[in-house]
């Protein structure tokens, strides 16, 4: 307060001082000139008054600051060009770590949006055999009651599902939780209210769906909408940004967003062991104090409890699973996520390491200016600050840059794979993403002053003067130190290139289809039949039919079918055991399918033939994967398998007529299973379908003609889902998409970095060196001396770095074990492959200043200095 | 930042003022009742027969270090002759270190007169 009140006069002060002083004298009877500069003598000098008083209120160090940024401000603007190579280099490499670092946090390191997101847990029953982790009803019910360690247990599940309010019907997805589970989660509604207590049929809509859906309009609330032809009430809207969150698996397998929610349709009277029972999940809250591993004991106390008064369930074939919710929902993102990181934090030390050989090459050129300021008073310690008040200001300009840069990144991301990590919806640059982009701004501004600083601190100011001309022994220190920084940069570039490169080849395994499949010429949607009219399976068969037979009217198809999984199940065959002695039995998934799906996917057919739409007698065709594991060397055909569910118990088991290849057509990186096609008239289950279409030309072209077609079947039943198999399988492998892309990016940036890197080594030196290459040539080096001497300069470089570079990522690949499909962490092929790719980058590298060097002419050479 | 003060060698017979004296000559002059920065420095130089000379600007660092210290506070005012000024006057704190460093003054200019002078 003090400080302005005091300083802001202070030029009036003066000049008021001046003029009574200048009266004075005139009284004393000075000519008014004389006067006026009597008074100024005496008063001083009038800028260092002001400076002195201003210094009085603000420390020295601030102003010495100030100063040193203005004239860095100064020298960096006279050269732009290094400037500009700077500001961009560091950008993108503060800006790559302050996106992902804005992933890790909004995944990893944020509680989840729940209240009290620390007591939240998951609670499961995982299937040894089936390998999935599920809840019973009558479990459930039994856990609820008894369980003691809980605020409350909440079981939820959800579908996809037809919603028709006025004459339009859309199919969403649904999801029903308990009612508990609102007040648990301490949820907001910006209109109307949570589910609660015994609310039935009663409907709460998510924000997003509410604008899309009813464009906002309050007075929906308090209306009925038909839920799978069953009325439901809308009671409330959830307040925008709340979602339930999903474990990873079954997000990112699917990754729909939840539209609105329903209670959880269960009910302990009818949850009985023995009758048709709910299969849900369970999550739940904690009591405050309460450790997961109280709970955990409890439960298994309970769930022992149960398997004893129930001996005829296998319950043995369960473990119980009780662990942190935060954890089970983003676990499994948690290596893909380290690996982006680290790769970020390469990257930016790859970055740093240009951007210091650049400030050891500029400071070598600045070494007189440094002198001059020396010599002029500047102590040491004033000259280094200078050097990191231009370390800051470039590490400042940099990180400012670098946030535009990561908020540009992370939109692109979230618009691109919105799903491809749990929670990556929630990513966004706040306090917490800023401070880190700060603090590694801090971290590199450091690391840009030391080393001019160290540079410079042998060197003899007064030899520096008094040489004025270049001297070669000091700047060779210099040079060697950054031939260090770039084989350090390398050695990073062959890591992240290696994680780059691994990634890619399992991709390009994944993406490996056998001839014929051609998934961008296939289209695929979805029809799922609901309300009382499709109840019967005749119903459901002459819808199916006419789908078909609409479809085959369309201009453009080649082929379509149909298709669903509709069970999986255990796999019996005719007069065999279900499972060999000792084996564990082998669950094959149930798949209906009409004649022309498996030329309309794509599959080939190996032995046999097809199913026809209009068969005699029960049928079925297999997949090779059955074949080899049902029946080993055996020949599957003309054997008999039980199809669960089947019509007519009096003919359980189907022939075998045909075997197919297996096909990847729904998950990339999963191993094909073991799969039976049931003739589609034939399947015991017709409720919903998958159909493919062929489609000559673009594939996309014919999808309105088709979705209109079918719907107009029966307008209540919408088609959706409709893309092409091509999208379809790129989404299923969604996560791994997004590292790839991520660490591919990541990988690029590093190579050019390195490679601008090695230029910059191998010019500069060459350039330094102009005078000696001359004396060569004076006696007598040729041209192709002359560039092999530099090439192999760089060379060496590379060779060092590489080699570094492979041995640390032998070492390191290992970790990223779990991001790989069917390629080996070490994987010689593609070690090898970037090794040869970065030594051919520095060669080429170099190989510019090695032209230039061997058209130095020995006669200037020798008399630029 | 090293640049020369203004040098008063021209002016023989007349006493640059010590470092930190003139600190204590502000406060001094205005136990005598509130002044501007210009009527201080024609105090000062008229009460030591112009023998002390002060070299006048320095004499705002000086004020602002005793403003932000707390030992004097100044008000706006108009001047004798109708002009604006800053009035500057003691604060409690400021009159209890001008005895203080009077005091102090007293001591040292015993000491070195003791030493030059022996009885």
């Amino acid at each position: 307060m003090n400080k302005r009140k005091s300083l802001k006069d202070l030029d009036q002060d003066i000049r008021d001082h001046l003029e009574r002083e200048t009266e004075d004298n005139i009284d004393r009877g000075m000519s008014p000139e004389d006067a006026r500069t009597a008074a100024l003598r005496k008063f001083g000098n009038v800028s260092r008054v002001k400076e002195d008083a201003w210094r009085v209120w603000n420390p020295v160090w601030i102003e010495q600051l100030l100063q040193d940024l203005r004239y860095c401000a100064r020298t960096l603007r006279r050269s732009p060009a290094f400037t500009v190579v700077v500001t961009i280099t560091l950008a993108v490499a503060i800006g790559m770590n302050t996106a992902a670092f804005s992933i890790v946090n909004a995944v990893l390191l944020k509680p989840l949006t729940y209240s009290n997101p620390d007591r939240w847990v998951w609670v499961a029953n995982y299937n040894r055999q089936f390998k999935n982790e599920l809840v019973s009803g009558p479990d459930f019910f039994d856990w609820r009651a008894q369980a003691q360690s809980f605020e409350g247990l909440a079981g939820y599940d959800y579908q996809d599902s037809t919603i028709a309010a006025g004459d339009v019907a859309t199919q969403e997805r649904i999801g029903q939780i308990s009612n508990e589970f609102w007040q648990l989660s301490g949820a907001q509604t910006t209109a109307g209210r949570l589910l609660r207590g015994d609310d039935e049929d009663a409907l709460l809509l998510t924000a997003a769906f509410f604008e899309r859906r009813f464009g906002g309009d309050p007075r929906v609330i308090g209306s009925t909408v038909t839920l799978e032809g069953r009325p439901v009430t809308i009671i409330g809207v959830l307040a925008p940004g709340f979602r339930f969150l999903l474990p990873t698996p079954q997000a990112s397998n699917d990754p729909r967003e939840i539209e609105a929610y329903t209670p959880l349709d269960i009910h302990p009277e009818t949850e009985v062991r023995g009758g048709p029972t709910a299969v849900i999940h369970v999550v739940g809250k904690l009591k405050p104090g309460e450790a997961v591993e109280q709970a955990r004991a409890e439960i298994e106390t309970i769930q022992a409890r149960i398997a004893k008064a129930n001996p005829e369930w296998s319950y043995g074939d369960f473990q119980l699973r009780v662990e942190s919710l935060q954890e089970k929902l983003v676990g499994s993102s948690r290596p893909a996520l380290l690996v982006l990181s680290a790769a970020a934090a390469l990257v930016l030390l790859i970055a740093c390491a240009n951007v210091v050989s650049l400030l050891l090459a500029r400071a070598s050129a600045r070494r007189r200016e440094v002198a001059i300021r020396a010599a002029a008073g500047a102590g040491k310690g004033r000259v280094f600050r200078q050097f990191f008040a231009e370390g800051m200001l470039l590490a400042a300009m940099g990180g400012a840059a670098g946030l535009l840069f990561a908020y540009g990144a992370m939109t692109t991301i979230l618009r691109l794979s919105p799903h491809a990590v749990p929670r990556l919806g929630e990513a966004a640059v706040d306090g917490r993403v800023l401070a880190f982009t700060a603090a590694i701004s801090i971290g590199v501004a450091m690391c840009f002053g030391f080393s001019p600083a160290i540079s410079l601190w042998k060197t003899n100011l007064h030899s520096t003067l008094k040489d004025g001309a270049r001297t070669f022994s000091a700047s060779s220190t210099s040079l060697r130190f950054r031939g260090l920084l770039v084989a350090g940069e390398l050695a990073l570039a062959v890591i992240l290139l290696v994680s780059a490169g691994l990634l890619v080849k399992s991709f390009r395994l994944m993406n490996a289809h056998p001839p014929g499949f051609a998934p961008e010429r296939v289209l695929v949607m979805r029809v799922e039949l609901s309300g009382p009219a499709y109840a019967g399976r005749p119903a459901q068969e002459t819808y199916m039919t006419e789908v078909l037979r609409r479809i085959e009217s369309v201009p453009g198809v080649e082929t379509a079918g149909l298709s669903n999984q509709f069970m999986q199940g255990v796999a019996r065959v005719e007069g065999k055991p279900a499972a060999s002695r000792g084996q564990p039995p082998q669950m094959v998934t149930f798949s209906m399918a009409s004649a022309e799906y498996g030329k309309a996917i794509g599959m080939q057919l190996i032995k046999g033939r097809w199913t026809t739409d209009s068969e005699a007698s029960p049928v079925l065709v297999i997949n090779r994967s059955f074949a080899r594991r049902i029946f080993q060397t055996e020949d599957p055909l003309g054997k008999r398998i039980r199809v669960p569910g089947a019509l007519g118990a009096e003919e359980p088991y189907a022939a075998v007529v045909g075997i197919v290849d297996d096909l990847k057509y729904s998950k990339l990186d999963a191993e094909p299973q073991p799969e039976v096609l049931v003739p589609y008239k034939q399947a015991p289950f017709l409720r919903a379908a998958n159909v493919t279409v062929r489609v000559a030309g673009d594939p996309l072209a014919p999808a309105p003609a088709l979705r209109k077609l079918i719907s107009e079947i029966d307008k209540s039943q919408p088609v959706y889902d409709v893309k092409t198999l091509e999208e379809a399988l790129a989404d299923s492998i969604a996560p791994r998409r997004f590292t790839l892309y991520l660490i591919g990016t990541l990988a690029t940036a590093a190579l050019l970095l390195a490679m601008i890197g090695v230029y910059g080594v191998i010019a500069y030196s060459v350039a330094q060196r102009t005078h000696e290459i001359g004396v060569r040539m004076a006696l007598g080096a040729t041209r192709p001396e002359v560039i092999g001497m530099v090439v192999r300069q760089g060379l060496g470089v590379a060779v060092a770095g590489i080699g570094i570079g492979v041995g640390a990522a032998f070492a390191l690949t290992r970790m990223m074990e779990s991001l790989l499909y069917q390629v080996k962490a070490t994987d010689p092929q593609t070690f090898a492959a970037v090794a040869i790719a970065l030594a051919l980058t520095a060669l080429i590298a170099s190989w510019g200043p090695a032209l230039k060097a061997a058209v130095v002419d020995p006669v200037i050479a020798l008399r630029c200095d | 930042m090293l640049l020369p003060r203004m040098s008063t060698k021209d002016n023989p017979g007349r006493i640059e003022l010590l470092q930190g004296t003139l600190d204590l000559l502000i406060l001094r002059t205005l136990l005598l009742g509130p002044a501007h920065g210009h009527a201080i420095c024609k105090t000062i130089e008229r009460s030591s027969d112009e023998v002390l000379q002060v070299e006048q600007g320095s004499l705002y660092p000086a004020l602002h270090r005793l403003i932000k210290r707390g030992w004097i506070i100044f008000d706006e005012g108009t001047s004798e002759n109708n002009r604006r000024a800053k009035y500057y006057r003691l604060t409690a704190k400021g009159r209890k270190q001008l005895q203080l460093e009077t005091s102090r003054w007293d001591k040292l200019a015993r000491a070195i007169a003791q030493i030059l002078r022996p009885t």
